[in-house]
């Protein structure tokens, strides 16, 4: 029993006050066609207006998809304009058998009253049900819109947290340290490396706008770093077409895979390996990949800030326009590209 | 005074020929018998070398310093060298390991090698706390459970974050993998995934469905003592079987 009481759902108190002023008004709108009394025409009217309403109600509820919801309801109406008005004769302690011959007449006019009033209250109650959605529509429009600005506001925000490690400037540092005193011409370029890398890094010191060129210096920048820092183990590619350079490319997101291609890829195998950074454009979509050599991403491994960064970001600004995508490596390694509508760009 | 023999441990070639020159100047007693580049063979060189003294860069692939220090435990004296980790640091301050900051002040590890040069002299002390409170500080301990899903698509197989995806469904042979844009499909069962994904994030709601319940937008009550779910960014309702309504009445 209990598991159909959705059906009665929207049964309010309100709802039986509001039939039951309408059945009072109606009855006594009409009193004057009569000849019964008003409180006689009033418990036919309310008869038909419950009856009426209990199907309404039942009606909006069911859950079927062949017809309308509107029409069953008109439906429920009519139906329930007929068995109100039978209810209401046996309430009045009258043959029901007397319905068809010498009542006929009165009969049809009460279930012609209950349908004609029960459609309009019903159209009218249809209209205000559909003024509401149209307003639930606009505001959830509105909602969307504001948390699209914040989704944008906090891409900008992670964009200015994003920070320099301590832990790679300090070693950076401490490699430089030693070369200055051993192989000065190396500490000069390592030094040089370092000062590209935080001129991109440093948020205070970064471009709003950026392009695929600025982008790639700064990944160079850091992988030149790796390169001395690792030895021998770490080696990589950039093979990128010129003419892609000065394609917009949105900041910080490049170098966030290249960072994670040397820390969760290369480093963590002990023996050697290789990152190549590619990038291509078809179909007005640009592509750029990050793909490395190492030892691959464990199921339970964590994604990392980074990554979740990288997606929000990329969906604050495009939409639904551009992805990330990681994938695994044959025979060993990851690949991770960003796909960014391609733009002219800064 | 007798020559004393150590190891040094760095993953960063450059650095372990720096703190080897500056040691030489500094300590020209001290022999730097072996060099490693992570800790994995520390048993062996222990074994091999006999050395009076490590020291260990924290951050190392493979065996890092601190895993590195709990097998030598108090067969050797440990010092932790280390670029920037202020938890590590302020777990030396209270403990009886000395450590070395890079890149090396001159000052500093003088100091520190003044004051091994006095410990040496004594047995190495127990570590077993300091190096519990380092590793568990260094966040050392991985998830158990599942982050990522390996799914087919086409040729390549592509690495789903876990946060990304809406539902997993069973498909007779196979399991629905959804996301906001994709869907694909993997060999692994319900029940297997079950085990191994975050018993937080991923609840069963039906025999053949897991939902991420970061991505729920609403329950409503439906047929049958049943529930269904919407999700945001998805148009999929997901049916929540009478075993498991319990898991969204109210508080």
């Amino acid at each position: 029993m209990n598991s159909y009481a959705y059906l009665l759902e929207g049964l309010t108190v309100r709802r039986v006050l509001s039939v039951t002023l309408i059945c009072a008004a109606a009855a006594g709108a009409v009193v004057w066609l009569f000849l019964n009394t008003y409180s006689d025409l009033l418990v036919s009217a309310l008869c038909v207006g419950y009856t009426c309403m209990v199907l309404f109600t039942v009606a909006g509820n069911i859950r079927q998809v062949r017809l309308p919801r509107e029409v069953i309801q008109l439906f429920a109406i009519v139906l329930g304009s007929f068995l109100g008005t039978v209810l209401a004769q046996i309430i009045k302690g009258r043959d029901p058998r007397q319905m068809l011959t010498e009542r006929l007449a009165g009969l049809t006019i009460t279930m012609g009253l209950g349908i004609g009033v029960g459609c309009v209250v019903v159209a009218a109650y249809i209209l205000r049900e559909k003024h509401a959605r149209d307003q639930a529509r606009l505001l959830k429009a509105e909602a969307e819109r504001h948390q699209l600005e914040k989704n944008i506001l906090e891409a900008k925000l992670q964009l200015m947290q994003a920070q320099v490690e301590p832990h790679f400037l300090f070693n950076t540092l401490a490699n430089v340290q030693h070369l200055v005193e051993t192989d000065p011409p190396a500490a000069t370029r390592m030094l040089d490396s370092l000062i590209q890398y935080l001129r991109a890094a440093l948020p205070q010191m970064r471009e709003s706008t950026t392009n695929l060129g600025r982008e790639l210096d700064m990944a160079r920048a850091f992988l030149e770093i790796n390169r001395v820092r690792m030895g021998s183990r770490l080696d990589f590619a950039i093979e990128v077409p010129e003419p892609l350079m000065c394609r917009a490319f949105p900041p910080m997101m490049l170098i966030t895979l290249v960072e994670n291609a040397v820390k969760h890829g290369v480093d963590p195998c002990c023996e050697s390996g290789s990152i190549t950074i590619r990038a291509q454009e078809a179909a007005g979509r640009l592509r750029v990949s990050v793909e490395d050599t190492g030892e691959g991403i464990k199921p339970t491994k964590g994604g990392g800030v980074g990554l979740a960064n990288i997606r929000e970001r990329l969906k604050a600004l495009y939409g639904v326009s551009a992805r990330l995508v990681i994938e695994e490596r044959a025979p060993r390694g990851v690949v991770a590209s960003i796909e960014v509508p391609a733009g002219a760009g800064a | 005074m007798s020559r004393v023999s150590a190891v040094i441990a760095d993953d960063e070639p450059l650095l372990r020929a720096q703190l080897r020159s500056r040691l030489a100047r500094m300590w020209p007693e001290l022999a730097v018998v072996h060099e490693m580049e992570n800790g994995r063979d520390v048993l062996q060189v222990l074994e091999d070398h006999r050395p009076a003294l490590f020291f260990l860069d924290i951050h190392m692939p493979g065996v890092n310093g601190v895993e590195a220090a709990r097998a030598i435990g108090s067969r050797a004296h440990v010092v932790f060298v280390t670029a920037f980790d202020q938890y590590a640091v302020e777990a030396f301050e209270r403990g009886a390991v000395d450590y070395i900051l890079k890149p090396f002040n001159e000052d500093r590890l003088g100091l520190t090698v003044g004051r091994l040069k006095e410990r040496l002299a004594s047995r190495p002390p127990r570590i077993e706390d300091l190096v519990e409170t380092l590793a568990s500080r260094l966040g050392a301990r991985p998830s158990e459970h599942l982050r990522w899903i390996k799914a087919s698509v086409g040729p390549s197989v592509r690495l789903i974050p876990v946060e990304e995806i809406l539902f997993f469904q069973s498909d007779e042979k196979y399991t629905r993998v959804v996301t906001c844009e994709a869907e694909s499909l993997i060999r692994k069962p319900i029940r297997e995934l079950l085990e191994e994904l975050d018993p937080a994030k991923f609840w069963q709601i039906h025999r053949a469905t897991i939902v991420n319940v970061d991505h729920i937008a609403s329950v409503r009550r439906g047929l049958k003592d049943q529930a269904e779910i919407s999700l945001r960014d998805h148009a999929a309702t997901l049916v929540v079987s009478r075993a498991f309504t319990h898991l969204f009445k109210q508080m």
